[in-house]
This record gives C-alpha cells, structure tokens and sequence, in this order.
C-alpha cells in the first residue's frame, strides 16, 4: 500500500539517499578531480606566477618583476616572429592534413584490390615515434643522396636544401607532419563516410544527381561533423608539435622553424629562463583556449550532425 | 566464474590511486630552496664498505666507450669506490637534467660538464671546491697543463678539473687536396685558403670547400678563434660586450661572404657526416672528433693548426669534472678518487689515443705510449703542439648563460639569412647584455 508524503517534508529515507548520491558523485568525480588539480590546474596557476618572476631553475630565489616579462617578449621582434611560423605551420599543416586525407578516405573507401592493406599502410606512420621519423625524414631530405633528390632527378631537378635553407625547412617540417598525421584523419573521415546513410546516395541517385553532385551535397555535408572534430583535435596537436622539429631542425635554420612550444622549450630549458617560457606558455594556452571557444561556437553551427 | 569488482571497491581503488599521484607530485617540490647548500654533508656508510657513486656523464659512439672503459678500469683497479656511469645526452642535456635533478634532490655525485656549464652551477653553489679532496687524494695539481686547469679556478679554488679538453684545428680532406694540386698541409692565413678553395669547390655544387656548424652544433666556439684572429672578441673580461666591435664584425662579415659572396662555404647541420662524405673538402673542427673521423673516413685526414688573419687565435673547450656539493663526504671523496683516476697521466694518455682530446697531464707527453703513438700518427700530435698557443674563451660565450647559443643564432642570421652583420650583432649584443645581469649579480654575492 502506498503511503502520500508531502512534498515539502521529504521522507528521512529520500534525504539521506539524495546525500548518498551527492557524495557518491564526489567520490566519483574526485579521483579525476584530483589529477586533474595536481597535473593540470595546480601548474597553470603556479605557470602564471612563474610569468611573472625572473628566475633561472637554480638560484634559491625567484625574483618578482611583474609584467615586465610579458613587456619584453611582446615587444621583441622575434616573439611575433615566431607567432607568424607557428601560424603558417599550423594553418599549412591542418588544411593538408584534412584535403589530403579526405582524398585518400574517399579512394580507400571505393571497393579496391589490397584496400585494407593500403588503409594499414597509410596509418602506419600514427603509430611510428616522431623522433624515429624525423631522423629517417633527415636523410630523405639530403639534398645530396636523399630520397627526394633522387626523384626530383628524373624530372632534370635539383634538390633544395631543405633542411639547411630557411626558406626551404619549414615547408620540410610541414611535410612530415602531414606525412605523420594523415594516417590517423583517413581513418577519422573513412568511419564518417560509412556513417552517411545508403539511402542518402540512393534518394540523390533517384533525384538525378551525379557523381560530384552526390559528393558535394550528401558526403560532404555528411562529413562536416568528422571534419570538425578532425580540424580541432589537428590544430591542438599542431601548437604542441615538438619531437619532429627539435630532432628535424631544433627550430633552425636561423629560427626558422622555430613554433611557439619550440620557443617555450628553449626559453625554459636551453636559456633556463623560467619568467619567459612562462610567458609563452600562458600565450599559447590563450590561443589555445580562444581557437577552442571560436571552433566550438560558429564552426560547429554550421555542422550537420545526422 | 570471474568475480567483478563492484562499484565501492572500484572507488576505494581509485582514491588510493589519486592519493599516490598526489604524494608523488608532492614529493617533487621540496628542492626548491636548497641549491646554495656547500658545507658537506654526513657519512653514509661504514668504514671499509664500499662506497657507490654515480657519474653523469655526455659521450656516445666511440666517445661514450672509451668513457665506459675508463670508468671500467677504474672499478677494476681498486676495491674502495664502485663508480656507475649514467649517459645523460650531449653536454646541454647533461646540464638540463643536472638543473632537474638539483630541484629534485637526485644529483649525480660527480659530472661531466661543458665549458659553458660549469660555471652556472658554480654561482648556484651545485659544485664543490676541490682543494682538500685533492689533497686527501695525493693530487698534484702542478701536472696539470695549466691553460686547461686554471680555466676551473675562481678565487684560486679549483671546482673543475679539465678531462675531455679540445681544441678546434683545421681538418682537411687529403684527397680532394692533392687533386687540386694544393700542397699538403693547412693553409696559413684565410687569405690563402681564400684562393685555393674555389679549386675545392665542385660547381655542380656537391661539394664545397669549407663547411661551418650551424648554431647547435657550436658554430660560435669555433667562430670565438676567427673572431680573435681578425683582432676581434666578443667581450671584455669585465662582461663589457664586444659583438659590435670594428672586428669582430669584420669576422662575420668574412663568414657571410664565405657562403653568400665567395660561396665556397656551406652551413651544415651535420658537419663531421659531411666532411667524412666528401661533400665538403675542410673545417673546423674539434680535436674530440679526430679518431672518429679518421677511423670513418675514406680519404687520409689532414689536420693542421687554425688559419691565421691579423692574429693567430684558438680557444681551448670541452668539458671537465665536478663534484656536486649536495653529495655526502665519504661520496665526494670517492668522486675525487674518480677523478684522480681519469686524469692521472697514464689515463689522460689512453684516453687522449682513443679519442683525440688532449692529454690534460704534462707528464702524458713524455710517457713511451705517447711517445710512439705520436710518431704513429702525427695528427693526434698537432693538437698538443697548438695548445700552449690557445687561450680560454670570452666571458661572453663561456660564463653568460645562453651566451654560446645567442651568438650561434646570430651567425645563422648572418650565414644563412644574410642579414647585416652590424644590425644582427648589435642585437646580439643587446641580448648578451641583458643576459649577463644576473650571471653579475650572483658573481658579486658569491665572489663579493
């Protein structure tokens, strides 16, 4: 039989469950909270003092200096230098990686001879350490006896020096990032393209549409969602690239190549300036932050999720 | 059947995860303040026992084993210390980890360091002096070539004890020399090298006759002598910069026209892979390199003293090794007794023959070894013969922090961008200014 409670005056049962879920969900949460604190929070806000001190990882004593290290790096020439690269790295970079992918998925995903083995292939390099690649990239680019040589040699071409020429490295650098991370974008988009409905391409099919029709209105706006996803996680894996350039080029030649993590790597472990590696660091994190919060609130709009 | 977990025990395990990792960052902190520690710490161990160090230490190829051989014997030859020798990287990563270890509280209790490093950890107070170890050890300082040894000295107490110690010469490709018909030696001034390398260089431009080191590979350790001989420096002993001296920038002058003007010079990321290759006939290089070089290539190697301009000018570099202040007593002597090993006269000569750095002993050059090896390879011995001629590097480079790679990335600005020496240099010399306060602040709290 069903007893009426009030709704004002809660049953001691339900209240002492409500307080049970609470802290179950504190307990839930908690573990992670705490990691989270201790490896993510906790250096963030200990960074943005850091910013603010000047200290070399060895005296007993930072020394407080307030702005003056953001005041230096944003009025050296070099820092918005280093910006522009990281810009050209990242939007060259990312804009390859997803037309260029997108090419490959859509060929791996025609009925092919061997296309399993070929989409193995072309993930292989995700799996591979970058500073394996890198060094294995240094000999392609030899302009002497490198691979790329040797090609451009059948088509009459001399090789730049690529990795000794600054006007040739960061096109390199792009080069094996690209190289790298397409394995990991075809498959993103091959899981999209099996996701758009059959029925879609049958109904375009019906309505008289053609191939590239049929690509330009159902694939495409069918992939948006994957595209997304790829372009954010693509740019966030761009501003943190390191292994590549620091065994490629160390940032070189003439800073070159250097991006923004190179900079805050060798501001706070080559010049053991731990005030202005703080500094980019807390520039980075707000590019960062301000990419996300754009990407998130007007790409997104225009994504059609199915 | 498998038994689940249920959802309590799931968490209970959690919290003692996240209790671990909170206890495991915490303990990572607590070195913050104790860097300027020196006085020596308690004993560690039983008398009798023996006492276990640990080196860090900066070679790899056929450096890295000669250094493992030497560390080797020394474990052989006595039963009082175990000495284990940690690879740690090149000389920069070496010193990175060593800045790491010192906020963590895992030093090393002796390690190589570099000529630009060594007096970092000197002002921070990570290194030891050495003066009563040494003379627990019976160690005479006397023996040791005084250009190298006294580089170590502040106040005429010793901290760093010279051991891979180098000097750049000019290697030359035997080869590539005869069949251009040059005569077999180095050139004596760059004006001379000016007109035979255009007979070096191959004009489908596989080959140049001169390569330089970009700035990671040390280009401004081997520019620091060309920078003297054009009667240049890069600074005043008082940490006055000179970058922008008439001189100084008639040397990068030179350098840029070298490969821009002359083009008869590249700038290479690997310069010993290339010279070694064929792809450039001659360089600069370190003495450390030699044995290296000479068993890799295919060509006789020629080596000679630098080229002169107005000067003759040649810096000494490589590294030394220091005892870490934080390490116990019974430890650090233990670590003087390594040292004393690695540098006695009959170590400096077995590792001067497998390597090419220089004996740091004067009584290593009369030893029979030496002797005859010397007559066996008359390369080996040009290093020894150029180094009363040497002297110890600007403070610019070798006491500002970063001072050496600022420099570098100056010179990659003028080789490889071709930007104006003067505008390049004047920045340089901002940044040089700039960096050298505090390494002056600190040299007045410790030095008064």
């Amino acid at each position: 039989m069903a007893t009426y409670t009030p709704r004002q005056e809660r049953h001691p049962n339900t209240l002492r469950r409500e307080h049970r879920e609470s802290l179950l969900f504190a307990l839930f949460i908690g573990p992670n909270l705490l990691l989270f604190a201790v490896f993510t929070y906790w250096p963030l806000l200990y960074n943005i003092y850091l910013s603010m001190v000047r200290w070399d990882f060895l005296r007993p004593t930072m020394t407080f200096v307030g702005l003056q290290n953001y005041i230096d790096a944003f009025s050296d020439r070099r820092f918005w230098n280093i910006i522009w690269q990281t810009a050209t790295f990242t939007i060259c970079s990312v804009g390859l990686t997803l037309i260029l992918g997108l090419l490959l998925a859509l060929l791996l995903n025609q009925p092919l001879r061997y296309r399993n083995t070929a989409r193995a292939i072309v993930f292989s390099p995700v799996v591979m350490s970058g500073a394996v690649i890198a060094v294995v990239w240094s000999y392609i680019f030899d302009p002497r006896y490198g691979l790329i040589d040797q090609l451009l040699g059948f088509i009459g071409l001399d090789s730049p020096n690529w990795l000794a020429d600054p006007f040739w490295a960061m096109p390199a650098v792009i080069i094996v990032y690209v190289w790298k991370n397409l394995g990991y974008a075809v498959v993103i988009y091959l899981a999209g393209l099996q996701n758009i409905p059959r029925e879609l391409y049958d109904a375009a099919r019906v309505d008289g549409a053609g191939t590239w029709e049929r690509f330009w209105n159902v694939t495409l706006p069918g992939l948006s969602p994957v595209a997304f996803f790829l372009s954010v996680t693509s740019v966030l894996t761009c501003f943190q690239a390191f292994d590549i350039i620091r065994v490629l080029t160390n940032g070189g030649p003439a800073d070159a190549t250097t991006t923004l993590i190179f900079h805050l790597y060798e501001l706070g472990f080559v010049s053991y300036d731990a005030g202005k590696a703080g500094v980019v660091a807390i520039v980075l994190f707000l590019i960062m932050l301000f990419l996300t919060i754009v990407q998130i609130r007007y790409i997104e709009r225009q994504v059609t999720y199915g | 059947m498998k038994r689940t977990f249920t959802r309590r025990e799931l968490l209970r395990l959690m919290m003692v995860g996240g209790g671990a990792a909170v206890l495991a960052a915490c303990g990572g902190q607590s070195g913050q303040s104790t860097s300027q520690q020196t006085t020596a710490p308690a004993v560690v161990s039983q008398p009798g026992s023996k006492v276990k160090i640990t080196y860090w230490g900066s070679f790899s190829g056929n450096l890295g084993e000669a250094e493992q051989a030497m560390v080797k014997a020394f474990n052989e030859s006595q039963n009082e210390v175990e000495v284990e020798y940690q690879f740690q990287g090149n000389y920069e990563e070496t010193a990175q980890k060593f800045t790491a270890a010192l906020q963590a509280n895992t030093t090393p209790d002796v390690i190589l360091l570099s000529d630009v490093w060594w007096f970092g950890f000197y002002l921070a107070g990570a290194i030891t002096a050495l003066d009563d170890l040494a003379r627990q050890v019976n160690l005479d300082f006397n023996d040791y070539e005084p250009v190298l040894l006294n580089e170590g000295v502040r106040k005429g107490v010793h901290y760093w004890i010279p051991f891979a110690r180098s000097t750049p010469l000019f290697y030359y490709n035997k080869s590539i020399w005869a069949e251009a018909g040059l005569p077999d030696r180095a050139p004596e001034t760059w004006a001379e090298f000016s007109e035979w390398a255009p007979k070096l260089v191959k004009s489908d431009g596989s080959r140049a006759a001169f390569g330089h080191p970009n700035g990671a590979s040390y280009i401004a350790w081997l520019f620091q002598g060309v920078v003297w001989q054009f009667g240049g420096q890069y600074s005043l002993p008082d940490f006055t910069m000179t970058m922008t001296d008439p001189n100084t920038l008639r040397a990068a002058q030179f350098y840029q026209d070298t490969v821009l003007k002359e083009k008869w010079a590249v700038l290479s990321p690997n310069l010993n892979q290339d010279f070694i290759g064929g792809a450039i006939a001659s360089m600069m290089a370190s003495t450390g390199a030699l044995a290296g070089i000479q068993a890799n290539a295919t060509f006789p190697v020629g080596v000679g003293f630098l080229p002169r301009e107005t000067n003759f000018g040649c810096p000494t570099g490589g590294a030394g090794l220091a005892i870490v202040s934080r390490a116990p007593a019974e430890k650090q002597l233990a670590a003087m007794k390594y040292i004393a090993f690695a540098t006695n006269p009959t170590s400096a000569g077995v590792w001067a023959r497998s390597t090419g750095y220089m004996p740091v002993r004067i009584s290593t050059k009369q030893t029979p070894e030496m002797i005859e090896f010397f007559k066996q390879n008359p390369n080996f011995k040009t290093a020894v013969d150029q180094l009363p001629k040497t002297r110890a590097q600007d403070a610019a480079r070798v006491f500002v922090r970063n001072g050496d790679q600022i420099i570098g990335k100056g010179l990659e600005r003028i080789i490889v961008n071709g930007e104006a020496p003067s505008s390049v240099f004047a920045d340089v010399n901002n940044e040089l200014t700039k960096a050298a306060q505090p390494i002056l602040q600190d040299l007045k709290a410790v030095e008064g």
